[in-house]
């Protein structure tokens, strides 16, 4: 098991990583404060101690002023890069989340043909049992036991008629 | 008393000891797998209880908990990898002890230890946590928001990464937690008009995400690395002789453990460093430490199994998790309706008691199952992870659908774990994200409350003792460590300079 935070793995080269990070969150705080200023205000009878924004805006300071922070004293160093797997395990990551929208388990038994494939397995059986075994078998056991109703689609048409 | 024996009662029940026993194996073989853990083994299976009655369902969350944790050591013996990061110091005397043949032995400790740490840790849950709901039952909402400021103080300290980099992701998490309708005020807020959004964010796919989906990614970046395996001939518990050594370091750590544990935050891996740590200087012999010690494994495997119990006592006396997994326990909690917090042990004692002998029990199966099936566990850390991971996808995906049955809550899960991904390559952890959005809706309330209470005059919180007191201990927590860390750096400095 890989620890929470693994900085095992760190090169030298950190200079984007210093300054891209805080100012990228300062970037997200600024558009999350400014999307906080249009909430609806309440009149002072109804607001309860507080306005809807004042407690999202108190946690946006907080970050603001740690990323600040960061950018002046962090010594962390920048990740190495990426492999090629990583790119192409988000990239199917993606793929999933369209095929999903046309059918959940067609796209979880593509994703999961895909991935084991991606990942260097070769062997028939294994392919099988991850991309077309375990999903048929997850969605009996749901559908039967747990008798939870998934959204419908080109495949579960067929289940449920 | 009563409640006390009818949470015994509830034991009795067939179905729930079945349930018991599976979730034990379930957790032995989650703490064994490569890549999964007690959080996430706990997360993925949080869905699942969802149509269960509460005591089950709660009870197998932590039955995963305790035995995942145990089961950190079988890997950390046997192929130098910690099953969790509880259990990195385990494989310091752990994995040299199989390299010379006595894998069996050194298991046998791991698994007794880690059985009287628990059973002692669970002992100190019966008789701490009433003992603390009680204390805190007159607790007014400026006295809960100083203690749940002080709670999320304490992630500063999680994993080995930056404090400050922990309060940003912990802080992340309570933004988060503000999204959808105001609950005081009825005002929709970041829902960008979608209807999906205005009840919030759901806590259990974005525990799935971070957890589960950010780990396979982080897997996918691991694909090259080799695991070998040390051929365990036999269990062979260890002898009296062995007992005698060790007995003083169980009890020890148990007691170091228990109270880490008990601490808002802090979880079995500092709990294991500082056991381990303790056993080594209070040993006759720490010169064995690093080459084989049974004191080693003894430390870290009693503190790190004492912790499950100790974090459970802020997690159900206030509402605080004491440590990664038991937020996500706590999660359970609130989807199952329960109010974890002092009232539990007045208007649910009975279910709080059912949890704590359920956990008693679960100590006392995993030395059964973790000794007997030691062996087979060891092959089951061999499965190959490009089967293994496609599969936990697949369960991910499900579980976060099936809580609300919304393809908004995959696409939730599958963003989390995204996000989560990234923020761990740059040294956020996504503990204190989790954690933060967990408490993030009970601190605004009870800021909310506290305005309300005070006249909207929020620096009479600091005329109140116990207020004033929890934020003493939070400036302690903050600043502490770096002060102190300076302080003796400053010594070192003229000390060297004096030389």
């Amino acid at each position: 098991m890989q620890p929470f935070v693994d900085v095992s793995k760190h090169t030298s080269n950190r200079t984007v990583f210093r300054y891209l990070i805080p100012f990228g969150i300062i970037a997200f705080c600024v558009l999350a404060y400014f999307l906080s200023t249009q909430f609806d205000r309440v009149p002072p009878i109804l607001k309860r101690g507080m306005q809807p924004s004042d407690f999202p805006q108190l946690i946006i300071g907080l970050i603001i002023i740690l990323s600040v922070w960061l950018i002046f004293r962090d010594n962390d160093k920048t990740p190495k890069r990426m492999t090629k797997v990583v790119h192409l395990t988000m990239g199917l990551l993606v793929g999933f989340l369209i095929i999903a929208d046309i059918d959940l388990f067609l796209g979880l038994g593509l994703f999961a043909t895909m991935l084991t494939i991606l990942w260097g397995e070769r062997r028939a059986w294994a392919i099988i049992l991850v991309g077309l075994f375990v999903p048929f078998s997850v969605f009996f056991l749901f559908d039967s036991i747990f008798e939870v109703r998934f959204p419908r689609g080109l495949l579960t048409n067929i289940w449920y008629g | 008393m009563d409640a006390l024996l009818n949470g015994l009662f509830a034991l009795a029940d067939p179905y729930l000891l079945m349930l018991l026993f599976a979730a034990t194996l379930g957790g032995v073989l989650v703490g064994a797998l490569p890549g999964l853990n007690a959080t996430t083994g706990v997360a993925l299976l949080l869905p699942f209880t969802i149509t269960m009655e509460p005591i089950p369902a709660i009870a197998i969350l932590t039955a995963i908990y305790c035995a995942a944790t145990f089961a950190g050591a079988i890997t950390a013996i046997l192929i130098n990898t910690p099953g969790t990061s509880a259990s990195a110091t385990t494989c310091l005397d752990g994995y040299p002890l199989a390299q010379r043949g006595e894998a069996g032995r050194a298991l046998g400790m791991a698994a007794v230890s880690s059985t009287i740490g628990g059973i002692i840790s669970v002992v100190c849950l019966m008789a701490a946590a009433p003992l603390l709901a009680r204390a805190a039952y007159n607790f007014a909402p400026p006295e809960y928001f100083a203690l749940t400021v002080f709670g999320l103080s304490m992630l500063a300290t999680i994993g080995d990464g930056s404090p400050v980099k922990n309060i940003i992701s912990g802080a992340f998490g309570i933004l988060v937690a503000t999204v959808g309708i105001d609950l005081l005020t009825s005002v929709e807020r970041f829902t960008f008009g979608l209807n999906e959004l205005s009840e919030g964010i759901p806590f259990v796919p974005v525990m799935i995400g971070v957890f589960g989906i950010s780990e396979l990614l982080v897997q996918a970046d691991n694909l090259h690395v080799e695991r070998k395996q040390v051929v365990m001939k036999s269990i062979r518990l260890p002898n009296m002789n062995d007992y005698r050594k060790v007995w003083k370091t169980i009890l020890r750590s148990s007691g170091i453990g228990t109270f880490i544990g008990i601490l808002p935050a802090e979880g079995a891996t500092v709990a294991s460093m500082i056991g381990y740590n303790e056993a080594k200087r209070w040993s006759k012999t720490p010169e064995e430490f690093g080459h084989g010690s049974l004191e080693g494994i003894a430390g870290s495997e009693a503190a790190n199994n004492s912790a499950t119990g100790g974090a459970m006592v802020p997690t159900l006396a206030l509402g605080i998790p004491g440590s990664p997994t038991a937020a996500v326990i706590l999660a359970g909690l609130m989807v199952h309706g329960l109010r974890p917090g002092p009232t539990m042990f007045t208007d649910q004692a009975d279910f709080a008691y059912a949890i704590f002998w359920s956990m008693l029990l679960v100590n006392i199966l995993f030395f059964f199952i973790g000794l007997w099936g030691a062996k087979i566990f060891a092959r089951v850390t061999f499965v190959p992870i490009q089967i293994l991971w496609p599969i936990v996808f697949i369960f991910s995906i499900v579980g976060a659908y099936a809580l609300e049955q919304s393809m908004m809550d995959v696409w939730i899960a599958v963003g989390s774990g995204i996000l989560g991904f990234y923020m761990r390559r740059y040294g956020f952890s996504v503990v204190p994200m989790a954690i933060g959005l967990i408490l993030g809706g009970m601190l605004e309330t009870r800021l909310g409350q506290s305005m309300v209470m005070l006249d909207e005059k929020w620096w009479l919180m600091l005329n109140r003792p116990l207020s004033l007191f929890f934020f003493v201990l939070t400036i302690l927590a903050l600043f502490g460590p770096p002060v102190w860390d300076r302080i003796i750096k400053y010594r070192l400095k003229r000390k060297v300079a004096g030389k």
